[in-house]
């Protein structure tokens, strides 16, 4: 991690008030204990609960410059795109932790970077270790099972098939996927997401359909709407065996430290036998 | 004396692509049976081209159950409603363009003119973007999809708007007062919709955008069937109009000095194509250049006279934006281009070449 | 057909404070079947109001238009149509068309809702060429044509209309002299040979004693005098209509009355 700007760098090496405007990486500083150091987050921010009583900084295209710099922070994690953002903060003196968007692995290198800087490194080391173990865990209870050809959503229009985004074979999505004991049927492209016609769908036809939402019934896409909506591919796999999953929760969708919550949730919708 | 004598003496050529000068009546047949075979072919030929291979005897293959038949699926759940939706929205697009165009007096008028197309866009955005938030599930009726229903009730917002602002000195519609009326609530709009996005988070985002960029895969018959009802009645308004539609061009006063009931026929004219464009944009997002690029291509091979164009563009469209949408999903396959950005790539060149013709 | 206007008004819009601004008021004339009467007066003296009045075009606030004895207001637009013509002042069409398109849009009155004319109809429309002598211009683009040829064929398509009467404003308005000439026996042929009914509102006052047997003075929305040209183009009228000292005279060789200008009323 490298200070961002040029200059001197007159802030402590480790870090005593943080503002993190990306949700992911405020969830990962709760988890490995550095929750009280955070004084700022995104609008966007939900978990864990604690974090909708901290100040709002705005989020990737809104980012309030004077509201972080109010908060007196000594670093402030930002998104790797916001390099006006992490300019200004560099020559106000303030350390910046860019944001990498990529698989798991750069997920927990990212965990362990932020115990650095926070000072808690011993508690990160553990928390990264528990989370490999439970992937792990993961792995080793659908081994040897069959891989279902899998179509992973995480974006439709609620009551059609217009707009629907799938998981392609890069990224964190993609990686829990393979761990919970399935084959991606966009694993050939080499893209976090896809956007698939109609007739690309009936083409790679999945065994298994899994959609994920952050939010639930409230958007107007309930199981009920799901299935009926898939029901117009009627040589699908999945809609003749009724293997589409509906799940809700933004642990799903958040690249932190609930991937495990998510990869065990994908393993049970997948390999519902191996959980019982 | 005829008017056959006169030719022989007739300066040169008005349009570049001359027909005979066959009466009104035989140029009206001509137009609509060839551009039909073509909307007709490009209708046919379309599903059949696509990325993935498929075969034709397995798709009519009747001995297998169509849940099994993948190739039957592809062909008659993918491709076929995409292409009919196609030729609807590309037919209603281009003709709403027509009906505008004579409306307003400017052959550069397009149907998104007056605002329409930015009140259905600012409705879609608002589901896209709210629909975490509020119970816009309950949007839905009918075979309309909540984004449908809100960009159907944002278009007739904005409609009825520009055409109380157009009205409200009682008696006939102001032209200018309709376009500035218009271009205030397209800015107005678009400025809506740019805030929508910016407090939007990133995935809702990029979906209004994509929403913005047009999309006729509708999958299956239902969105279709809900389009279809408004498309219709909006046809049989537009069937009442041409020879109208010649006279208004002429101006308000010398319409009404050969018997047109001037704002009847505005009237008509403001509703059924603004009715046309909220069905086909609620249907496929706002696909640009179709209401502006058929007329024009049009008018330059069958001349301008309405009552042979409006028919004409209906038939012409469908077949554009069927080729245009085959163009954008087989192209660069497996990727699909955004259906809008064919047509703008198509049509700005084409009015680059209109203006340095003119020059 | 003899046209009628009695006790005729119209307002403009509204004035802030003052009320609606009045156009014209209390206009009454009568045009007496195959007359050809002149419409003279100042700029903004209602002319143009007046004659979309008498077209049915536009509804006066009060009195009434007839044609005939019978109320414009009771007839369809249609029906006025096929007996009203109007040839304006310029006329702009949004589209490329041809002239013979242009006169075919004449027999819109004639023609159902969504018809589309027939032989005799291209008959009518080629007969109003030949008598406007623009036949040859059939197939040209309109917009093309010069100011001359172009006020020809707007008076050709009003002529498709088989009106039996024609109301022209400021036809001569842009032409030049060849063509005013042109115009002037022509809209004479016309009243004399085919007897139609003519309204003729002109600045121009040589062309109204040269074609006019009858003249309506306006100014400032009301009628200043109506009579035989004779009787009502004199010098006094002139300098009471223009503010204007003119020798009105009789010219032996055109025939008719002449109006020079001599100068500006102080």
């Amino acid at each position: 991690m490298v200070p961002r700007a040029g200059g001197q760098d007159p802030s402590p090496v480790v870090a005593r008030r943080v503002v993190s405007i990306v949700p992911a990486l405020t969830e990962a500083l709760f988890a490995i204990g550095a929750g009280p150091l955070v004084v700022g987050v995104s609008r966007f921010d939900q978990f864990p609960p604690e974090v909708k009583a901290l100040p709002s900084v705005g989020a990737l295209l809104d980012p309030n410059t004077e509201r972080i710099l109010s908060l007196r922070p000594d670093l402030v994690i930002a998104y790797g795109s916001q390099s006006d953002l992490q300019t200004q903060l560099g020559r106000a003196g303030i350390r910046t932790f860019s944001y990498r968007h990529d698989g798991i692995a750069t997920i927990l290198d990212t965990i362990a970077e932020l115990g650095t800087a926070t000072g808690r490194q011993a508690d990160a080391a553990r928390v990264v270790a528990g989370l490999r173990a439970r992937l792990d865990a993961v792995r080793a209870r659908v081994a040897g099972r069959d891989r279902p050809r899998t179509l992973l959503v995480f974006e439709r229009q609620p009551g059609s098939l217009r707009e629907v985004y799938a998981s392609g074979g890069v990224g964190f999505l993609h990686e829990m996927l393979e761990i919970a004991g399935a084959r991606n049927v966009f694993a050939d492209v080499a893209r976090e997401s896809v956007q698939p016609s109609v007739e690309t769908l009936l083409a790679r036809a999945p065994e298994v359909i899994i959609e994920v939402r952050a939010a639930g019934l409230i958007e107007g896409v309930g199981a009920g709407d799901t299935r009926e909506s898939w029901s117009v591919l009627a040589s699908v796999p999945a809609v003749r065996t009724g293997r589409i999953h509906l799940l809700t929760g933004d642990y799903l969708v958040v690249p932190g430290p609930r991937l495990a919550d998510a990869t065990e949730a994908f393993a049970r919708a997948l390999h519902a036998e191996a959980y019982e | 004396m005829s008017v056959t004598d006169g030719v022989a003496r007739s300066g040169p050529p008005v349009a570049g692509l001359a027909l005979p000068r066959a009466s009104v009546r035989t140029r009206l047949l001509t137009a609509v049976g060839g551009f039909g075979t073509l909307a007709a072919a490009a209708c046919i030929l379309a599903p059949l081209l696509g990325t993935t291979e498929i075969s034709l005897a397995r798709v009519f293959d009747r001995s297998i159950p169509f849940q099994d038949n993948v190739d039957a699926q592809i062909f008659f759940v993918a491709r076929l409603p995409r292409v009919l939706a196609a030729a609807l929205v590309g037919s209603t697009l281009a003709s709403a363009g027509v009906v505008f165009q004579a409306m307003l007096r400017n052959p550069l008028a397009t149907p998104f003119t007056l605002g329409v197309s930015a009140g259905a866009s600012l409705g879609a955005m608002l589901v896209i973007v709210l629909g975490g938030t509020l119970a816009t599930g309950a949007l839905a009726f009918g075979p309309f999809t909540p984004v449908a229903a809100a960009s159907l009730a944002g278009a007739a917002m904005a409609a009825s708007l520009v055409y109380w602002l157009a009205t409200r000195r009682g008696y006939a519609m102001s032209t200018s007062v309709l376009l500035l009326a218009g271009v205030t609530l397209n800015s107005f709009f678009s400025a809506l919709i740019m805030f929508v996005q910016y407090i939007a988070d990133f995935t809702q985002v990029y979906r209004a955008a994509r929403w913005l960029m047009g999309d006729l895969d509708v999958g299956g018959f239902g969105a279709l069937g809900s389009a279809l009802p408004l498309v219709l009645v909006a046809f049989a308004l537009f069937a009442r109009l041409p020879s109208s539609l010649n006279l208004l061009s002429l101006g308000d006063d010398a319409a009404a000095a050969r018997g047109v009931d001037v704002v009847r026929a505005q009237r008509l004219a403001f509703f059924s194509a603004s009715l046309a464009t909220s069905a086909a944009v609620s249907l496929a997002g706002p696909i640009g250049f179709v209401g502006i690029v058929v007329p024009h291509l049009v008018r330059l091979i069958v001349g301008v006279d309405h009552r042979v164009v409006l028919p004409a563009a209906a038939l012409f469209g469908a077949a554009f934006l069927v080729l245009c949408d085959l163009v954008a999903r087989t192209l660069l396959a497996p990727v699909e281009i955004p259906v809008g950005v064919v047509t703008a790539m198509i049509g700005g060149p084409f009015f680059l070449w209109l203006l340095v013709r003119r020059g | 057909m003899s046209l009628t206007a009695a006790g005729v008004s119209y307002n403009y819009g509204r004035r802030a404070g003052v009320g609606p601004v009045p156009a014209l008021a209390g206009v009454s004339l009568h045009v007496a079947r195959g007359s050809l009467a002149g419409l003279l007066g100042p700029n903004g003296c209602g002319k143009t109001t007046l004659l979309k009045l008498l077209a049915g075009v536009l509804r006066p606030a009060e009195g009434q238009v007839s044609l005939d004895g019978q109320p414009l207001q009771r007839l369809s637009r249609r029906a006025v149509a096929r007996r009203i013509a109007v040839v304006p002042q310029e006329t702009h069409p949004a589209f490329d068309y041809t002239a013979l398109e242009m006169v075919l849009m004449g027999r819109h009155p004639h023609l159902g809702a969504f018809a589309l004319e027939g032989p005799a109809d291209l008959a009518i429309a080629a007969e109003a060429l030949e008598a406007t002598g623009t036949a040859h211009l059939a197939h040209r683009n309109y917009m093309t044509l010069s100011g001359g040829e172009k006020q020809r064929v707007v008076i050709a398509s009003a002529l498709a209309q088989s009106p039996d009467v024609l109301l022209l404003d400021e036809p001569t308005a842009s032409l030049d002299l060849g063509y005013q000439l042109d115009v002037a026996s022509l809209l004479r042929r016309l009243n004399r040979d085919r007897g139609v009914t003519m309204v003729l509102a002109t600045h121009d006052l040589n062309l109204a004693a040269s074609l006019c047997d009858s003249l309506v003075l306006l100014r400032e929305g009301r009628v200043l005098a109506d009579g035989t040209t004779s009787d009502v183009l004199t010098a006094a009228m002139v300098r009471r209509l223009y503010d204007v000292e003119a020798d009105v005279r009789l010219h032996q060789e055109a025939g008719h009355l002449t109006v020079v200008p001599v100068g500006r009323r102080p």
